[in-house]
């Protein structure tokens, strides 16, 4: 059976044995992949230096539908972001964003998954030092989005009511915006007119339009995506990227 | 469990060896002569027993300080930072480096879940601040994505006037065929680029 060539994103790679490693890829044409990379460790190996984490490529792979782990024929990189590893804000947020594909991304092939971390691992790497953390947000926010666990936020996420001006609450259990009185003993986080509208472009894909977040805002809106992705698309198992990214930005 | 069992159990737990290779290495150790096996088992109770990180660099060794810091001869002026303990022997071998070494124990990882406080890099700002004057601070880390956000991090700790930070160059291996070397390392080497020595 012949290699199949697909455009891959490395989400991660590990070391298997003394000279292999064993990659998770993100493909354009067959969804998330593991493969083992034989010999990929060894100084003369062909893959040299292109599996390195978050790069982008062209993958062959040798395919079997049965199989788990698929076997990487070769790996030519295109796209390597070495800025990411230059600023570990950047890294944090590359690596959260990689987690997020990696555990949750359905099985099936996604076109518009693959674009989108495309797109956005560009944006990370090359967004003003200021504009990161809406960056960022921007990045995970979309994704979980693209993963459908878009939160509600254009009516009441329990009764469909519609929503008051300014202040408004957000429930995470609920997945969204709150009506005054379905807010009423429940547990929210209060956001004000400015905030709120930071997140309906974070979530909307209009972050172009937030500019940069104060420290203390911007470490709110991370707070209020963890608690999210761990209430709904995380499977009770740790998200341990998205953790240092919350912790260390 | 038998005792053959136990063994080969324990070999199939080291990198790199299978059941099948466990159960090979066992039964090789059954059929030596002598005690082959005891002093193999010597061995390892004498690395358990005796060898303990160096408190000062991270290194492994049977003293405390290890023969690295406690050699008067070493420039104590600087000191080179790298990934693990084994790194150590892998520059020593080259004669051509007379500094201090410290050992991070790992890289900067969000996936595997390794964050700054999981590294050894608060005993480093510690010796900057406490220990004697130093001049530069060498980068060793791998040439990886994770290796080199941990060079990042680390910068960003030692970084302070009087102290040169500086990182290993990368790209192509000695000896090597630039036609057979992969972009990415033609590109690094590339961008590392020096004036040719006259």
């Amino acid at each position: 059976m012949p290699p199949v060539s697909t455009p891959a994103v490395v989400l991660h790679a590990f070391p298997y044995g003394e000279t292999s490693k064993i990659v998770r890829l993100l493909t354009l044409e067959h969804g998330v992949q593991s493969a083992i990379a034989k010999g990929a460790r060894r100084p003369n190996s062909k893959f040299g230096a292109c599996l390195q984490l978050l790069s982008e490529g062209t993958a062959q792979l040798y395919l079997k539908p049965t199989r788990e782990l698929q076997t990487l024929a070769e790996f030519d990189v295109i796209v390597q972001r070495p800025e990411l590893a230059r600023d570990v804000d950047r890294y944090a947020a590359g690596a959260a964003l990689a987690e997020l594909v990696m555990r949750f991304s359905p099985a099936e092939p996604h076109p518009e998954i693959y674009q989108l971390v495309v797109a956005e691992l560009d944006h990370l790497a090359t967004v003003a030092k200021e504009e990161l953390d809406a960056a960022a947000l921007g990045a995970l926010w979309g994704t979980v989005c693209a993963l459908g666990f878009a939160p509600n936020i254009g009516v009441c996420a329990r009764d469909g009511a519609e929503l008051p001006g300014g202040t408004v609450a957000f429930s995470v259990a609920d997945g969204g915006f709150l009506c005054r009185r379905c807010a009423r003993g429940t547990a929210t986080s209060k956001l004000t007119a400015s905030d709120r509208q930071v997140l309906e472009r974070l979530i909307t894909g209009r972050r172009a339009e937030i500019g940069s977040l104060s420290p203390r805002h911007a470490a709110a809106h991370r707070r209020l995506l963890a608690r999210f992705v761990e209430r709904h698309v995380a499977d009770g198992r740790e998200l341990r990227a998205l953790d240092f990214w919350q912790g260390h930005s | 469990m038998s005792a053959i069992e136990e063994l080969i159990g324990e070999f199939a737990k080291l990198p790199g060896i299978g059941r099948k290779t466990a159960t090979r290495l066992t039964y090789f150790l059954l059929k030596q002569p002598g005690d082959a096996a005891r002093r193999l088992a010597d061995a390892v109770h004498g690395i358990a027993d005796r060898v303990r990180p160096c408190s000062v660099c991270g290194n492994l060794g049977e003293v405390d300080p290890c023969a690295i810091c406690a050699d008067p001869r070493r420039d104590t002026s600087v000191i080179c930072v790298v990934e693990e303990a084994s790194d150590i022997g892998a520059i020593e071998r080259t004669g051509e480096y007379r500094g201090l070494y410290h050992v991070l124990g790992g890289h900067l990882s969000p996936l595997d879940g390794v964050g700054p406080d999981d590294l050894r890099i608060e005993g480093l700002r510690v010796r900057l601040e406490n220990g004697t004057t130093i001049r530069e601070i060498i980068v060793a880390t791998n040439p990886s994505m994770e290796g080199e956000v941990t060079a990042t991090y680390v910068r960003g700790v030692v970084e302070r006037p009087g102290v040169r930070v500086t990182r290993i160059a990368l790209g192509l291996p000695v000896g090597g065929d630039l036609e057979y070397a992969d972009s990415v390392t033609i590109a690094r080497a590339l961008a590392a680029r020096r004036e040719m020595a006259t």
